[in-house]
């Protein structure tokens, strides 16, 4: 009887061992076996608000792992060989409740190597706490709210952009050089917008200069009319609009529509997405325009280290896809790139072990230079201020600000 | 204040023009089309198209994407309505049916014209903007203002000055009266259903101008604000439709002046407080219990 009490406590101990094993382990893969591939798990959104943005996102990430894949698979530190990429990636359909289920399942059910956020703050906010109860590292390509980036959580890298509270900087820096006195701003109120407002009102405050105007609109607003005209109301001489591509979209057709103009004028995505608002607004309506302007139209081709140049990149991917790329195509093979680098220095495959790589990569990419701050916040690709301006019969865009970087001067 | 308010108006008789639809609909099967906003944005796309392919001007194609979509309502109801009606719950299980009709134009309209958003940016109505007691709005608001008071107007005039509106109206008292009366209940409901979708396809028409770029998922919302608005009016009632659009263009243009980011709740506050104070809407008529 003894014995068998023994014997009953030794197996419930053993049962103890493994559950306690299998909670701990999720996707860390710690043994010395090589895998058979490297499996990174990622939504996109094929259909609702994001998919203009999510789908070259996807497409970016996908054209990284077929190079990969080309030359035998991505290097891996912690077996001294190469392995194949799988990517495995779900449609949230631009809806956040879906893709937090569909985060969970690649984490626990398909239990990925490598687990990256879909495009943008919105889609990306609810990975960010699903992740980090996980114990899962999240390359996040452009989820850049502030709030995501915190010393308590030490999973999350922000591989294509810096911190969105980084974004408004040298804009920020430029209106007070230009002597802007009388400045509006209306923004989006999601994650991404509301922290480049946050910076830039302080950092106007801080040179002596409070908005003549500051309201959020929520991210679905479709009809700026009114807003405009309340703006105008304040006369301003410079008004930033900060939103998504359909923000920006609505509010720059309804300016036009409104016969209303305004001597500096900003805003986000003809940066990121030139040729989606050329179509939609028009050449007149983006001429003498300010944006941040992002690769392709920050052309980085000297001083890259790591992966193709914009211009190699830019032919391959043509080649590859038929389509030229534009910024979000880049963000998602530059996480790629972020993932291989990770993954050539890493010394396990453990997560820790990821993000600890992740965090001492330095390297210059065809997105600029990528360094990381210890929350993970991307700190190197710093965004100047460009302005759309007449060329020919087409728009070219020039880099005014900083000086340093600059490629031309304003137009007024 | 006055811009505001102006302008709440000229929007409101677009969501007017987008409701009448929807409650023409709901007046006379009892059933809440789910997929009404995704015609308008097949209207939106077909305009797009249009204008970019053969430069047709959107007026045109307003006309156009109106009598072919008013085709489709009527080949649609045949193919739908009788064998909803035929089922023991016929309200709930068209509300499951018209939200999978929502779902399948949807992911139609993402294929074939992919999920970026498309607009016409040329000024097709006029670069100058229009005064209205001095203040200036875009040309299009008030082009768009007028075909709404147009629509709301033959509407008007179809229930109240021809036979078959009569009937319609007959149908939408009781349609069990109506039948017994000898009034062909499926023709006139087919005719109304199609007019409703025709309706909404006329108002996508003008979309891009009015609700920015034309994007597949742009149904839903549109659905749920066109709820909204003949909740207000009054479900079943289309002429109520034109105080509820009103109210909530106002209301939206007041909130995007002194509380914007309040904006996108209006609709569903608008519904709660509908559904608090007067269940039956604005224009809704008593109900005597025997």
């Amino acid at each position: 009887m003894k014995q068998l009490r023994r014997y009953l406590f030794g197996l419930a101990g053993v049962a103890a061992l493994l559950i306690a094993g299998c909670g701990s382990t999720t996707s860390t893969t710690t043994t010395s076996t090589a895998p058979k591939d490297i499996t990174i798990g990622t939504l996109y959104a094929g259909s609702g608000s994001y998919a203009t943005s999510s789908l070259p996102e996807l497409a970016g990430l996908k054209f990284w792992m077929n190079q990969v894949n080309k030359d035998g698979g991505v290097f891996v530190k912690a077996y001294n060989k190469k392995i194949p990429v799988k990517l495995v990636d779900y449609n949230d359909q631009s809806d956040p409740n879906t893709a937090q289920t569909l985060y969970t399942q690649l984490i626990t059910q398909n239990k990925v190597n490598i687990l990256v956020s879909d495009f943008g703050s919105v889609l990306t906010s609810v990975a960010v706490p699903i992740a980090q109860e996980h114990k899962m590292v999240l390359f996040d390509p452009t989820g850049t709210g502030a709030s995501f980036f915190t010393p308590t959580n030490p999973y999350i890298v922000l591989t294509g952009l810096p911190t969105s509270a980084v974004w408004p900087d040298n804009l920020a820096k430029y209106l007070l050089a230009q002597n802007y006195k009388n400045i509006a701003i209306v923004y989006a109120e999601n994650d991404f917008d509301q922290s480049q407002d946050q910076t830039l009102t302080t950092q106007l405050k801080a040179g002596g200069v409070t908005p003549v105007y500051n309201q959020g609109v929520p991210t679905t607003t479709s009809n700026y009319d009114v807003i405009i005209h309340n703006i105008a109301a304040t006369n301003p001489d410079a008004v930033l609009e900060l939103g998504y591509p359909n923000n920006d979209i609505a509010f720059l057709q309804n300016l036009a529509a409104s016969g209303q103009h305004f001597g500096f004028l900003f805003t986000i995505f003809p940066g990121q997405l030139f040729s989606l608002l050329e179509q939609n607004v028009g050449a007149k309506t983006l001429t003498d325009t300010y944006t941040y302007p992002t690769p392709p139209l920050l052309a980085y081709n000297s001083g890259v280290n790591y992966g193709m140049t914009i211009s190699q990149f830019t032919q391959a991917f043509q080649s590859a896809n038929g389509s030229a790329p534009n910024f979000l195509d880049i963000a998602g093979y530059n996480t790629g790139l972020a993932i291989q680098k990770t993954l050539e220095t890493a010394k396990s495959l453990s997560q820790l072990d990821l993000r600890a790589a992740a965090g001492k990569i330095h390297m210059f990419t065809l997105d600029g230079d990528f360094t990381i701050n210890s929350e993970g916040a991307q700190m190197g690709e710093t965004l100047p201020v460009g302005q759309i301006q007449a060329s020919g019969s087409g728009l070219k865009t020039v880099i005014i600000y900083p000086t340093s970087v600059a490629t031309g001067s304003a137009v007024h | 204040m006055l811009y505001a308010l102006i302008a709440g108006v000229l929007f409101g008789l677009y969501y007017a023009l987008i409701g009448l639809g929807l409650n023409l609909t709901f007046g006379v099967l009892r059933m809440v089309n789910l997929a009404h906003g995704d015609f308008v944005m097949i209207g939106g796309f077909a305009a797009v198209t249009a204008f970019s392919a053969w430069h047709l001007h959107p007026l045109w194609s307003l006309v156009l994407v109106a009598v072919l979509i008013f085709a489709v309502g009527i080949a649609l109801y045949y193919v739908l309505v009788p064998r909803i009606a035929a089922t023991k719950d016929p309200e709930m299980i068209s509300l499951v049916l018209f939200f999978g009709l929502s779902q399948v134009i949807e992911a139609l309209a993402v294929m074939r014209f992919g999920n970026n958003a498309q607009s016409i940016y040329e000024p097709v109505f006029g670069k100058a903007p229009v005064s209205i007691l001095g203040q200036p709005f875009p040309a299009v608001w008030v082009v768009s203002g007028l075909v709404s008071l147009l629509a709301l107007l033959l509407v008007y005039l179809y229930l109240y000055r021809t036979r078959i509106g009569y009937s319609t109206r007959a149908v939408m008292a009781s349609r069990e009266e109506a039948e017994v009366s000898g009034i062909s209940v499926h023709k006139v409901s087919a005719i109304a259903f199609a007019i409703g979708l025709g309706l909404a396809a006329a108002a996508g028409a003008l979309a891009p101008f009015m609700l920015g770029g034309i994007t597949p998922d742009l149904g839903v919302g549109l659905t749920v604000t066109a709820f909204a608005v003949i909740v207000l009016g009054s479900l079943g009632n289309p002429i109520g439709t034109v105080a509820g659009g009103l109210i909530y263009g106002i209301a939206l243009m007041l909130m995007q002046t002194y509380l914007p980011s309040w904006s996108a709740l209006l609709p569903y506050l608008l519904l709660l407080l509908v559904l608090l104070v007067k269940p039956s809407g604005l224009f809704g008529r008593q109900v005597r219990s025997a």
